[in-house]
């Protein structure tokens, strides 16, 4: 169902003032958030709780709080409405006075009898939350006569069922099932070669054979990088010109780490890890640290607390559905979770931050490079910020880094010592070859230079460059072998040390030789400047020579130098700490341990909302206390074991996913008998139960990619620098590889619900006029239109037979008799009306890359594709 | 952010008898389902008569880079008299021990702006009392002045940051460090809806602002979703929405023609799933969209203007074409039932003209040229139109100046008290609103934080600031603000 009528319909519940007062959802939530924090289960103020209506009626240990008689003297409502400050509920500070209309609603609730649900669930302790037990894989129900499924998932799905009386659909169409598994998988809609080559198949196994084929192909990596990039909040640079604010220049490499690491079914566990702590674990593995961008992709310039807050944040929120940001000012209201273990969590972050690394081929890092987590500061110390309020830190109680108590397994950091490369990233082979390399290539520039001319016609400015190349190539590696001395052994470097001091003063005084011998040219130049404007031309010469003073003022201080004898010098490149704190390495490890209930089953419920359009528990980032316990959570349970027994290897879920019955439902209801059909309605309206498949609309980069695909422009070229934003109407690669942050991105995705990047754990899909006018107007639909309509004319031999072949090339799907003529009628009227083109009124001005054809029929088959690429069929999924 | 409480689950009869409302109001312009369906819903009872609206529109206009509150509408003699004197030097030197300084809070330290400067700045510019109401307004708006009667200033305004993040404050009512959350436009046409459903509801002109200071965050909907975004409207284009038309060379009837083949083929699919939302709600966003293509470039053509009111706008003359086209669009808007125009003045890629740390008066006087004439001529044409009791108009700026002087001729930043104004839509004119001190520092008769604004703003649209809340979005106090009852007719 489409997200936006829910949304409509609980905003109706919120503001309509129903004659009955309905418990649910107006006094439960109402007491959730004037009472939750003092009278629930994490605290039970005068002994009184009022998350559940039993409790309510039950009382204090003063008795009980309603008055069923005088509703309106209850001790409840004379508490929240008295006029004395020290009696008022909620207390000063602990949240605002109820509304004289939410003090009716009570008032009505008591009159009505202060009735809730028998079955309304209480716990006795946050403990005993569903979500902080350790899932149980319970023996599968037996599977009942009338399925024929040997699939866990439908054993699951079908016990349900059968007990709430739901008959599910029928299997899907073959048609619609290959667009559903092509679509879903690798986000590019199945091409007219591959619907046939599966229709053809005879296989009993070509189903499952598919599958396997579908999460063989790299697509896979590209549609389920997306979706996780989603959820970990990938998200390129921004800032504005030099200066980055956020994230950071080359965090594509990132990006390709995912889509690399999913391919290759690298166990969830082991990326989680790598992403919190690759530099840890595996600190001299390029590959490996691409993965910390996790952290990178927080970075914020001007702002410590904004980013180590959104690390805590979202790595909470990604990896343990945990909304621990709540207690940053405050014990968490609705969690167990205190003010301090959130600063606790902070001082596992705290010591990191990023830096680029230097990759080989390219030294300068602003053009290409690596950016990576590491420890910078190991003795930096975390406060707890009294109210959250970052101007007053609790300085006297520095924090250790923990985490959550309520999850009760081991916790240990051990600090790291780490490799020469890590800590000193010069030391990297390629990085000394390259820059001597460079030098002598400027060396060699300098004696050809020189060589072409004879001695006496070289020029004293070619004498000094090939000078100064000498001594910059001398310096160099005398700079490179001290500082690798050192490294090794600090006795022996002394002498080392004095060489290249002395050689880097050498090249200094001859470079800025060099420089004076230029300028006095350039002010020679000047002089003899035939500027014919006296004023300018003295302002030029003027300027030279107050360049050269400057000049000669430092070759002077150069000279003096050359007699200096001290052994300081320049080393060749930056060093960081040699060991790391391994608080993040703890804390990937208490993560993926297996006894954490959490990991696994946030995991499983992110794979399975993007396969099915709903998620087994519905509020994909909280599984805490406000999380009630999931109508389906043995399945969830058992999936999420079944997850960590296997490597956590996420392919494994998809396969258990793909091939089970419940997938493969058809999604129209139409299609089930009409008393079956109402009971279901009747029964699960919302389709809790998945007897049916969602309709969906696809995401906003399948939107597109399918946009090239079908009409086969789609650049398959996978990975690489992120591509300007604003050229996804030109360029043919995959959506995903086009820059996404935060005031870059691409129109035609925003239009479509692309990800919010700094937040989107579920995307939205709306409906919206704009959409249309995308797909209308944009010059991407209608350039592809055109080419689809040339590649399928030349395979087609009438307009019946176009219509068919374009039906089945965009829709994946072939035309009804209905569609088929009202397709045929239109061609002729279309060809009818572009055959007088000058009587014709000539409406849009953006430009194509692809002229339409020249005569009207063909004209008229770029339209009908231009319209099934319109068609609502196109951004669906059935 | 789905909402679905267990009640609903339960109530499926209810839940079907919406979403079959819902259908035939089509989805997509959801919030034109929100307001209707309270008042239309039979089944869900009497409509919340909440409040009753005052006003249907908003033109709110935004100075980017923090106009002076001293040299604009809140005249401070003091700082003539005291000028060069230190404020120490001053019997108002208490200004510099207020708690009120505790709430300026930043992003990042700046070493050269947002600093409490000492040394007292003379007024730039002369005052008179205006209109019958005699409310003083600065000399450098002349034609504003004669609006004098139907504006009310607030010039008690105050905000946390102290660097150019308060303009993303200034629409969400939170601090940059908070994040990004939606803007008062998105809340407004989120509870609202549309009266014109062939154009968008919350419109946008002006260059935004900078990403510095919060982007195009400043006219976002976040986690309400991109149908409540603020939609960028070009004035000075023949598309002036992103894919208005189709591209070069397609003919109308052509178009027509495959909008016509499509609603067929829709119609098709509609028998085989009739009971397919989703579909229904497409079919409607593309009747809507081909009305759209139609409707918005006539917005931006002013062919049936006459050419006094092109002059009234001040389209003859260069230093107020620019603004005055943005503000005859923002009538010819509102005059169509757009719920929400939000116009930026003074975005530089920085932090704004308005940013005057240095040559102030040259600056002030020519931004004040800029969008006097303009702004002035939109106020007297809604009202001649009958157009200004329905529609709100804001003028603000996310913060004011320094009484002291910032590079011998300059003003920084300053949080703690500004000036805004309103005019129309059920707010009393001719009238001021709060103080600050002597010397312009502090907001301290009537203070007000910028939700304020935001919470007054919706109660003239009949909204309650805390009905807006989307399950799963915790929105704090301070982000509805308080309605400033004082200043409703």
């Amino acid at each position: 169902m489409s997200r936006i009528i829910l949304l409509l319909i609980a905003i109706c519940f919120v503001r309509s003032n129903a004659v009955a007062v309905d418990y649910e959802s107006e006094i439960k939530p109402l007491f959730e958030e004037k009472c939750g924090a003092c009278h629930g289960v994490l605290k039970q103020e005068a002994g009184l709780r009022l998350d559940a209506g039993s409790l309510v009626r039950q009382g204090s240990v003063d008795g009980s709080v309603l008055d069923f008689e005088h509703p309106r003297h209850s001790r409840l409502i004379e508490r929240i409405t008295t006029t004395d400050h020290d009696e008022r509920m909620p207390p000063d500070g602990q949240g605002n006075p109820l509304s004289e209309q939410q003090i009716n609603q009570l008032i009505q609730w008591i009159e009505s009898g202060a009735t809730s649900p028998a079955d309304e669930p209480i716990i006795a302790s946050p403990q005993e939350h569903w979500a902080y037990q350790r899932p149980v894989k319970l023996p599968l129900p037996q599977v009942s006569a009338t399925s024929d499924s040997t699939n866990p998932i439908d054993a699951w799905m079908d016990a349900k069922r059968q007990e709430a009386g739901l008959v599910p659909t029928p299997q899907a169409s073959d048609d619609t099932l290959l667009r559903r598994i092509y679509l879903d998988v690798t986000g590019l809609p199945p091409s007219l070669t591959q619907q046939e080559e599966f229709f053809e198949r005879s296989s009993p196994n070509r189903w499952s054979e598919l599958v396997n084929e579908l999460l063989g192909d790299s697509a896979y990596g590209e549609k389920w990088g997306r979706h996780w990039m989603d959820v970990w909040r990938y998200s390129d640079w921004d800032g504005y010109k030099n200066e980055v604010r956020g994230s950071q220049p080359h965090i594509w490499h990132w990006r390709d780490w995912i889509v690399e690491s999913l391919n290759a079914d690298k166990g969830y566990d082991v990326m989680v890890a790598e992403m919190l702590a690759g530099d840890e674990m595996a600190p001299e593995d390029m590959s490996t640290l691409r993965a910390t961008g996790f952290l990178v992709r927080n970075f914020h310039k001007s702002n410590r607390d904004i980013w180590l807050d959104a690390t805590v944040e979202h790595s909470a929120k990604a990896f343990l559905g945990m909304t621990i940001a709540c207690a940053r000012c405050h014990d968490h209201k609705y969690d167990p979770i205190s003010q301090q273990e959130y600063y606790n969590l902070r001082a596992v972050f705290e010591p990191h931050r990023v830096r680029t690394e230097q990759l080989p081929g390219q030294s300068d890092t602003s053009k290409q490079g690596l950016p990576r987590a590491y420890d910078a500061d190991l003795d930096i110390e975390t406060f707890l910020y009294v109210r959250g309020n970052e101007k007053n830190p609790d300085k006297a109680h520095p924090l250790e880094p923990n985490v959550p108590a309520i999850i009760g397994t081991t916790f240990q950091v051990d600090a790291i010592p780490l490799p020469t490369v890590a800590s000193h990233p010069f030391m990297r082979d390629h990085v000394e070859a390259e820059e001597l390399k460079l030098i002598r290539e400027e060396l060699k520039k300098a004696q050809d230079a020189i060589a072409s001319h004879p001695e006496e016609h070289a020029t004293p400015i070619a004498r000094q460059t090939l000078a100064t190349a000498k001594a910059k190539l001398r310096s160099a590696e005398l700079r490179w072998a001290a500082t690798k001395a050192k490294l090794d052994s600090e006795s022996t470097s002394a002498s080392l040390a004095s060489q290249a001091a002395e050689a880097e003063r050498s090249f200094q005084f001859q470079q800025t030789l060099l420089s004076v011998l230029k300028q006095r040219s350039a002010v020679a130049a000047a002089k003899e400047s035939k500027e014919a404007d006296e004023t300018k031309k003295k302002q030029a010469i003027d300027a030279a020579e107050k360049k050269l003073a400057e000049l000669e003022k430092q070759l002077v201080e150069t000279s003096v130098k050359l007699t200096e004898s001290g052994n300081k010098f320049t080393p060749v490149g930056k060093s960081y700490p040699t060991a790391s704190t391994g608080r993040r390495t703890a804390l990937a490890k208490w993560i993926t341990h297996p006894d954490n209930p959490l990991t696994a089953r946030v995991a499983i419920n992110h794979l399975w909302m993007r396969h099915f359009g709903e998620p087994l528990v519905e509020n994909v980032f909280d599984f805490g206390l406000r999380s009630n316990r999931p109508l389906h959570h043995e399945l969830l349970d058992w999936l999420a074991i079944e997850f960590m027994e296997n490597q956590w290897s996420m392919k494994h879920i998809h396969r258990l996913i793909l091939n089970s019955r419940t997938y493969q439902l058809a999604s129209s209801p139409e299609q089930l008998d009409e008393a079956v059909l109402q009971r279901n309605q009747s029964v699960d309206p919302d389709n809790q139960y998945f007897w049916r498949a969602n309709v969906r609309r696809l995401e906003a980069e399948v939107v597109r990619d399918s946009l090239l695909a079908v009409s086969g422009s789609l650049d398959r070229t996978m990975g690489g620098a992120d591509i300007d934003y604003q050229d996804g109407e030109k360029n043919n690669r995959r959506s995903l590889y086009f820059r996404h942050a935060y005031e870059k991105q691409m129109q035609m995705l925003v239009t479509f619900d692309a990800a919010n990047p700094t937040d989107c754990y579920r995307r939205t899909e709306s409906i919206i006029p704009q959409q249309a006018l995308a797909l209308a107007n944009s010059p991407l639909a209608t350039d592809q239109a055109r080419l689809l309509a040339q590649r399928i004319s030349a395979q087609a031999s009438d307009d019946n037979s176009f219509t068919n072949l374009a039906f089945r090339t965009t829709l994946g799907r072939r035309a009804s008799d209905s569609e088929l003529s009202t397709c045929n009628s239109f061609l002729q009227q279309q060809t009818n009306l572009l055959t007088n083109q000058s009587s014709l009124a000539p409406l849009g001005v953006a430009v194509t890359t692809v002229q339409p054809a020249t005569d009207a029929a063909s004209r008229a088959r770029e339209n009908l594709i231009h319209v099934l690429m319109n068609h609502n069929d196109f951004v669906t999924l059935r | 952010m789905k909402t679905k409480t267990a009640s609903e689950q339960n109530n499926s009869v209810s839940n079907q008898h919406r979403r079959g409302f819902l259908q035939d109001l089509g989805l997509g312009f959801g919030s034109v389902a929100l307001s209707s369906l309270l008042q239309t819903d039979t089944n869900a009872g009497p409509a919340v008569p909440a409040i009753a609206p005052r006003a249907k529109n908003v033109i709110w206009l935004f100075m980017i880079g923090g106009a002076s509150h001293m040299e604009t509408f809140d005249p401070k003699p003091a700082l003539t008299k005291f000028a060069g004197k230190t404020i120490d030097e001053t019997p108002h030197s208490g200004v510099l021990k207020s708690p009120y300084l505790a709430n300026e809070r930043v992003v990042a330290f700046d070493p050269n702006n947002g600093f409490i400067r000492n040394e007292i700045y003379p007024l730039q510019v002369g005052y008179g009392p205006r209109g019958e109401s005699g409310i003083e307004i600065s000399d450098w708006f002349p034609h504003l002045s004669e609006c004098a009667d139907d504006l009310c200033l607030v010039r008690s305004m105050w905000t946390e940051d102290s660097n150019h993040g308060a303009q993303l404050q200034f629409h969400t009512g939170r601090h940059r460090v908070d994040g990004f959350f939606p803007t008062i436009g998105s809340w407004a046409t989120y509870g609202l809806g549309s009266l014109n459903e062939n154009l968008p509801q919350f419109v946008v002109m002006g260059t935004p602002v900078a990403d510095c200071c919060g982007g195009q965050e400043c006219h976002r909907a976040n986690y309400l979703g991109p149908q409540f975004d603020g939609v960028p409207l070009d004035v000075d284009s023949d598309t002036p929405l992103p894919y208005a038309l189709p591209p070069a060379g397609v003919f109308r009837e052509e178009q027509a023609g495959e909008f016509e083949l499509l609603r067929q083929l829709h119609q098709l699919s509609s028998e085989q799933f009739p009971d397919d939302e989703s579909l229904r709600a497409r079919i409607r966003s593309y009747e809507l969209a081909f009305r759209m293509q139609t409707a918005v470039p006539d917005v931006v053509r002013f062919n049936d203007e006459s050419e006094l009111t092109r002059r009234q706008y001040g389209l003859d003359q260069n230093e107020t074409k620019a603004f005055g086209q943005q503000m005859l669009t923002a009538r010819r808007l509102v005059e169509r039932g757009v719920r929400f125009v939000q116009v930026y003045h003074g975005s530089n890629g920085g932090a704004g003209q308005w940013d005057s740390h240095t040559g102030l008066k040259a600056n002030h006087s020519k931004l004040c040229r800029q969008t006097d004439q303009p702004i002035a001529a939109l106020l007297k044409d809604l009202k001649q139109r009958g157009l200004l009791d329905e529609t709100l108009v804001v003028w603000a700026t996310e913060f004011g100046r320094t009484p002291g002087a910032q590079s011998s001729n300059g003003r920084d930043h300053h949080p703690y008290g500004f000036s805004v104004w309103m005019a129309g839509g059920g707010i009393r004119g001719g009238i001021t609103h709060g103080a600050t001190d002597e010397l312009g520092f502090h907001a301290v008769e009537n203070r007000h934080y910028v939700t304020d604004i935001h919470a007054t703003l919706l109660h003239q649209l009949g909204l309650d600031p805390h009905k807006l809340v989307v399950e799963g979005r915790q929105r704090l106090e301070k982000d509805f603000g308080h309605v400033i009852h004082d200043i409703l007719a």
